[in-house]
């Protein structure tokens, strides 16, 4: 039984954390920088260190000031969140190096999906399909050239070590293909540290949807369905859903046979906790192995609703030791949920970020609404992060009451001094096609450009 | 020069994208650093060693809504050391030896006040500025964190 956990993440994902802790009677250690004293996580956990000055190059990306922290405030696992470290090998390799549990993969699973190219090439060999792309890294000008004409245009330049939506450069001839290859690397280099770039068809209308996947120290692989995250806008998921309409309107033996390829991945990977598989599906119900997030997700609360499963809390079990009580039969599936990701940026203009301080803050509440936040009135959003400043889940019996509760939720939700992104949100709730269910990652594009902006503007 | 010819320096610095300003006159020196990302790093202002009881003046850089661990002002140039890092605060190099500072205790910029051990590893923390013990703030053997004050001292 782990006593004590770091967390070694900060805002809302540190806050659900802490919670989940609480709730298994283990103490909890805050590491903050300067600029979060007064942050959220640092109020609810037992103790807080500080580990630096704002920017997370001095702080929570610093390997030794969170070890530092960890031993002098004796814990026995650290639990990384999402973002920062943990997705990191060589920190999971200090962790455990100085007995202290990572809550994750082990770093030789991260390492068998270490990239994007090297997790393709998993996944073929797990029988899974992935979008007809490059063997591997794309070497120089000439190799892109050649595999864009093997696969097709259009086609889509990827960093292999990008992340988060980013890295990424659509190509539909050979002109703007060789422009984008070294458009993409340099950025790549830039960003990632890593200048390695493949080539995938790119594939149009597509649905983004991933498959939550649990598994344990004794090979136990779940999965517990997926999540649709076609709302996303320049590839930042903005509202989530589950069960996936298209699925559940179109293709609804997707479901048995990506969750089966899912655990088929992370099977050949030895993958151990929590994870998850993404996918790409057309508008013909095929769908491709994109890549495998190796940490809990940002909306991982959309799949805790629907399942009734606390997947924090497994994350912990799994990383003390404990088999998995759950096989996949025991896995159900009842009603729906959505989830919109309140960023303090301003939709009208531009999606610009609003740091600051938030003067009124009133969280909705009620039946099947669920608010994951650090927030609160007085808080100061400090510009250093990332925009999130919570994240609203609802839940009812169908989608429709699931879209309705969110409609309610939306007007209620009352956040002054910073711009958010709610009324944008409000807009999409709203949009015929949304609700219909009808939609794919060129959604919000179309709910911006045209005629439809003055939806948005209406909501203000 | 006044706060308003260290803002007008500052304005230009990140403009002009410098890191780095130091400007020597007669009774007079000051040096400006910005951090890696244009974040703010705390700003050295040294006074010439015939002028005493200057106060300590941190010019706070670009970015209002990060707080820096500033030095506080108590008036004759009276500061902190602060932790510049997370560990175990020792205050001699072994159990047996006397403490490397106590209340009175003078020393310069090499100095070594102190240690934290961090992973098994014990580093010297040296002074960085030149000045007199004033108040000790940690006791010996007590974990510290980033930014902790370990010792009140007076500036030389």
């Amino acid at each position: 039984m782990f006593e004590k956990i770091l967390v070694a993440n900060r805002g809302e994902i540190a806050v659900r954390i802490i919670r989940a802790c609480k709730e298994l009677n283990i103490r909890t250690v805050a590491v903050y920088s300067e600029v979060d004293a007064n942050s959220m996580h640092v109020q609810l956990a037992d103790e807080a260190i500080c580990i630096g000055k704002a920017a997370s190059s001095e702080s929570y990306l610093r390997i030794d000031r969170i070890i530092s922290a960890a031993e002098i405030t004796d814990v026995d696992a650290i639990h990384a969140g999402y973002g920062f470290l943990s997705e990191n090998a060589h920190f999971a390799d200090v962790c455990e190096n100085c007995n202290i549990r990572f809550i994750g993969p082990s770093s030789r699973a991260m390492n068998a999906l270490e990239d994007k190219a090297v997790s393709r090439t998993l996944a073929k060999k797990a029988g899974v399909p992935t979008p007809p792309g490059s063997e591997g890294i794309v070497e120089n000008e000439q190799d892109a050239i050649t595999t864009a004409k093997r696969i097709g245009y259009p086609v889509m330049i990827k960093a292999i070590a990008g992340g988060g939506g980013r890295g990424m450069r659509a190509a539909h001839n050979d002109i703007s293909l060789v422009k984008g290859y070294h458009t993409a690397r340099s950025e790549a280099e830039k960003a990632f540290g890593n200048s390695g770039v493949y080539i995938e068809k790119l594939i149009e209308n597509p649905h983004h949807i991933e498959f939550q996947i649990l598994g344990d120290s004794r090979g136990n692989i779940i999965h517990l369905g997926e999540r649709d995250c076609s709302i996303q806008r320049r590839n930042q998921k903005i509202v989530e859903e589950t069960p996936s309409p298209l699925i559940e309107n179109k293709f609804k033996d997707l479901r048995k046979k990506m969750g089966k390829a899912a655990i088929r991945i992370a099977e050949t990977a030895h993958y151990t906790n929590a994870g998850t598989v993404e996918f790409i599906v057309d508008d013909k119900g095929s769908f491709y192995f994109l890549e495998v997030n190796k940490r809990i997700q940002v909306e991982h609360p959309i799949t805790e609703e629907v399942t009734g499963v606390d997947l924090v809390k497994q994350q912990i079990l799994i990383a003390m030791g404990e088999p998995l009580k759950l096989s996949q039969n025991d896995v159900t599936f009842k009603g729906h949920a959505i989830e919109c990701r309140i960023n303090a940026e301003d939709p009208f203009d531009d999606f610009r970020p609003c740091p600051g301080r938030i003067e009124m803050y009133y969280q909705p509440g009620g039946r099947g609404v669920r608010v994951d936040s650090h927030a609160y009135a007085g808080y100061t959003i400090p510009p250093t992060y990332d925009s999130l400043i919570g994240k609203l889940i609802t839940s009812g019996k169908d989608r429709r009451e699931a879209m309705d509760k969110m409609n309610r939720a939306l007007s209620e939700y009352m956040i002054t001094g910073v711009k958010t992104t709610i009324p944008f949100e409000q807009a999409i709730l709203q949009d015929p096609n949304f609700r219909r269910g009808v939609y794919s990652t060129n959604f919000v594009d179309q709910l911006l450009g045209g005629a439809r902006r003055e939806l948005i503007e209406e909501k203000a | 020069m006044d706060l308003k010819d260290i803002k007008a320096i500052i304005d230009l610095m990140k403009k002009n994208s410098i890191s780095e300003f130091e400007l020597e006159r007669q009774d007079f020196k000051i040096r400006l650093k910005r951090g890696l990302n244009g974040g703010p790093v705390p700003v050295l202002y040294e006074d010439a060693p015939s002028v005493g009881g200057v106060p300590q003046a941190t010019i706070p850089a670009a970015s209002a809504t990060t707080t820096l661990p500033a030095p506080t002002g108590g008036g004759g140039g009276e500061m902190e050391i602060k932790s510049p890092m997370i560990g175990t605060f020792y205050r001699a190099p072994s159990p047996e030896s006397a403490p490397y500072a106590e209340i009175g205790t003078e020393f310069g910029p090499e100095t070594v006040v102190c240690i934290i051990e961090a992973m098994k590893v014990m580093n010297e923390i040296k002074a960085e500025v030149k000045g007199v013990i004033t108040q000790v703030l940690v006791e010996n053997a007590k974990p510290v964190e980033f930014g902790q004050p370990l010792f009140k001292i007076r500036q030389t």
